[in-house]
């Protein structure tokens, strides 16, 4: 009985993937057109200078948000990552949590802003976010890849639904934490309702966005690697091919490239995050 | 009470607000068999905020909300601006209902003519002092010239000109109470509301700012309500005085009428322990004219030294001493109206019990 329901449920779901993928079809082609068409046109951005350019950038990023040494490692670490040969990989990876990360941006902003204006959306959202948060990330490389196909564009689909989660909590959190006391100094001055967005809640919600951002892109890595499974090319893919020909060195070489980038994009990010006021 | 002819700028009509579900009930439990704020929180689980308050405030006229803790100022002075809508009753600022006005009416209602300055100063962090000030006209949308102008005007009124670029982090804590004060000039209303905007200071600091407030309210010509739990403040800063408790306004007037009539006990005893050498004034402390003709023949009116009606007990002490006749006569335009006897002062300065209060006014 049970097993008679759960093969049942099983087939539903496939039929219904199955019916999608046939009579979507046009629609699913164009989103893997324009998902594609995007990171392209990211990875041009970042591929095109050469290896030293991206070093010198990042080293004065780091330099500049985070600090003197730090700065001097971002660019030292860039280079290592040149050095072992997987200088194309590395930025085929950076390109793809770029563009996943703007897709987040323009998705999971707009999103927790509505989520922390809205009460009781929030308890409605919060399950499904916990949900999504809780399965293990490379699930959502299977519906993913059932509409989409083999390729880039199921990776960028699976890393913004894992990054959005994050963005969407913080960013709710900090519109909702205004405090008391400048809400009341915005309706006293007599603002309206997107002066009291942009000049009063915004401003104080900025470090908890940010901080969602950073936690976002953090996810956004981890995505990226397991996405090598479905093709998604850089470094993902070095490592998943490397594991299958048990290429070690190679595969630890792309885990420190990994591991370098991931730390570079997380300081700077935390770098942006706008000090806590000291009033 | 003084009944000066200044318009009415300010009007409460028996205001009320309650916190809670069942506030109709609430308030006509209170209003018809006067119930307790205790008796209203056990019943109806409503928390009595304001009960029945009304209050006229003038123009020119600095109007102080004098109460402990809890007692209802801070909700009263928001329904001035409606921060916080009343549960009955009506306050008119300019002639107008403000719960008729549709949000763009309110606005900028709260934007021209109602100032505020908060106890948390509530300055914006990510500003400058000359940004800060300025915040109210940017919410006009004037442009930004313009309303650095008026800023840095406000600002130099307030002793803050060499400060302007500074973070509100980098000020003290007089000072950024200063600059609350700026942004609420700025965008010049004609009433400023005040809610305990010296309370969190320090004691020098705070007289310091009492008395400058007073000055520059006075000289611009503002109106400001002002809420403190603090007598001797609102004594310094206030032309008037309404003091509240649990919710309602139990005795409003001048410093001197509520210090030589206490409307009750409560009253009496928060008044007990001010000095009244500066507060009570002649036109208070004097016998009718007729009356001295009749205790002393003998001294001619013309030769006592003669003071005005508003001058204070200390004043009239230092007069009196020098006097040959122990007394001083009380002349407003050119007329004797009364005059003043070291009993009549000395009985001035005995505080008089609450039972008694009722024969001065
Ligand atoms: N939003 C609110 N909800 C419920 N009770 C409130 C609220 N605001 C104030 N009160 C209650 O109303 C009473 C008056 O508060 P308040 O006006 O802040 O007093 P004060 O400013 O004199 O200290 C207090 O008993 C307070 O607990
Ligand atoms: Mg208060």
């Amino acid at each position: 009985m049970a097993d008679g329901f759960v093969e049942g449920f099983d087939n539903t779901v496939d039929d219904a993937l199955f019916w999608l993928s046939d009579n979507a079809d046009f629609l699913f082609d164009g989103a893997r057109v324009v998902l594609d068409g995007f990171y392209r046109l990211v990875l041009d951005g970042v591929g095109w200078p050469p290896a030293w350019t991206i070093a010198l950038i990042g080293g004065a990023l780091g330099w500049w948000l985070v600090g003197r040494g730090f700065g001097a490692l971002a660019a030292l670490g860039l280079g290592l990552c040149w050095a072992t040969g997987l200088w194309p990989e590395t930025m085929d990876t950076l390109a793809l949590v770029i563009s996943a990360m703007l897709i987040t941006l323009a998705l999971a902003l707009p999103l927790g802003v509505l989520v922390g204006y809205t009460t009781g959306l929030d308890r409605l959202i919060e399950p499904v976010l916990d949900l999504v948060q809780t399965l293990p990330p490379y699930i959502y490389l299977l519906p993913a890849i059932a509409l989409l196909g083999y390729g880039t564009a199921t990776a960028l689909v699976a890393t913004v639904i894992v990054a959005m989660p994050p963005v969407i909590r913080l960013t709710a959190l900090g519109i909702r934490q205004t405090p008391e006391a400048f809400r009341e100094l915005g309706e006293a001055s007599g603002v309206n309702g997107w002066q009291m967005f942009t000049k009063i809640r915004l401003p104080f919600a900025l470090p908890s966005i940010m901080a969602g951002i950073n936690q976002g892109l953090m996810m956004a890595f981890g995505m990226v690697v397991i996405a090598g499974i479905v093709g998604s090319g850089g470094l993902g893919k070095t490592i998943y091919d490397a594991i299958r020909t048990l290429d070690i060195a190679k595969s630890i070489d792309a885990a420190i490239a990994i591991v370098i980038l991931t730390m570079i994009i997380d300081r700077i990010t935390q770098g942006l995050v706008p000090p806590k006021e000291k009033a | 009470m003084n009944e000066s002819r200044a318009e009415v700028l300010v009007d409460c009509q028996s205001l009320w607000k309650i916190f809670g579900d069942k506030t109709e009930a609430a308030i006509r439990a209170v209003s018809e068999r006067g119930a307790t704020k205790a008796d209203v929180l056990q019943q109806f689980n409503c928390v009595v905020g304001v009960s029945g308050a009304s209050l006229q405030v003038r123009r020119g006229e600095i109007f102080c909300i004098m109460g402990l803790s809890g007692s209802g100022k801070s909700t009263l002075i928001r329904m001035l601006n409606r921060l916080i809508d009343p549960s009955l009753g009506k306050v008119l600022v300019k002639g107008e209902d403000l719960s008729r006005l549709d949000t763009a009416r309110l606005r900028e209602m709260r934007a021209r003519h109602i100032g505020m300055v908060f106890q948390s100063v509530a300055l914006l962090p990510n500003r400058t002092v000359l940004e800060n000030a300025g915040f109210g006209l940017e919410v006009q949308g004037v442009p930004r010239a313009e309303r650095n102008a008026a800023a840095r005007a406000s600002l130099a009124k307030v002793g803050l000109s060499e400060w302007l670029d500074r973070y509100p982090s980098e000020l003290s804590g007089g000072m950024q109470q200063r600059v609350g004060l700026a942004r609420a000039l700025t965008s010049d209303p004609e009433i400023i509301l005040m809610d305990e905007p010296f309370s969190a200071l320090d004691p020098l600091i705070r007289r310091q700012l009492q008395d400058e407030f007073r000055q520059l309210t006075k000289e611009l010509g503002k109106s400001a309500v002002f809420i403190t739990h603090d007598l001797d403040e609102a004594i310094r800063i206030g032309d008037r005085i309404a003091i509240m408790k649990d919710g309602a306004i139990i005795q409003t007037g001048t410093a001197e009428e509520i210090i030589l009539n206490p409307a009750d006990q409560y009253v009496a005893d928060f008044v007990a322990g001010i000095s009244r050498v500066h507060l009570v004034k002649a036109h208070s402390v004097m016998i009718p004219v007729a009356e001295f003709r009749h205790q002393h023949p003998d001294i001619a009116l013309d030769t006592l030294p003669a003071a005005a009606p508003d001058a204070d007990v200390a004043a009239l002490i230092g007069q009196i001493t020098e006097a040959a006749q122990g007394a001083v006569a009380v002349v407003d335009q050119g007329q004797a109206v009364g005059v003043i006897t070291m009993r009549n002062l000395l009985l001035s300065l005995r505080e008089a019990p609450a039972a008694q209060g009722g024969d001065h006014g």
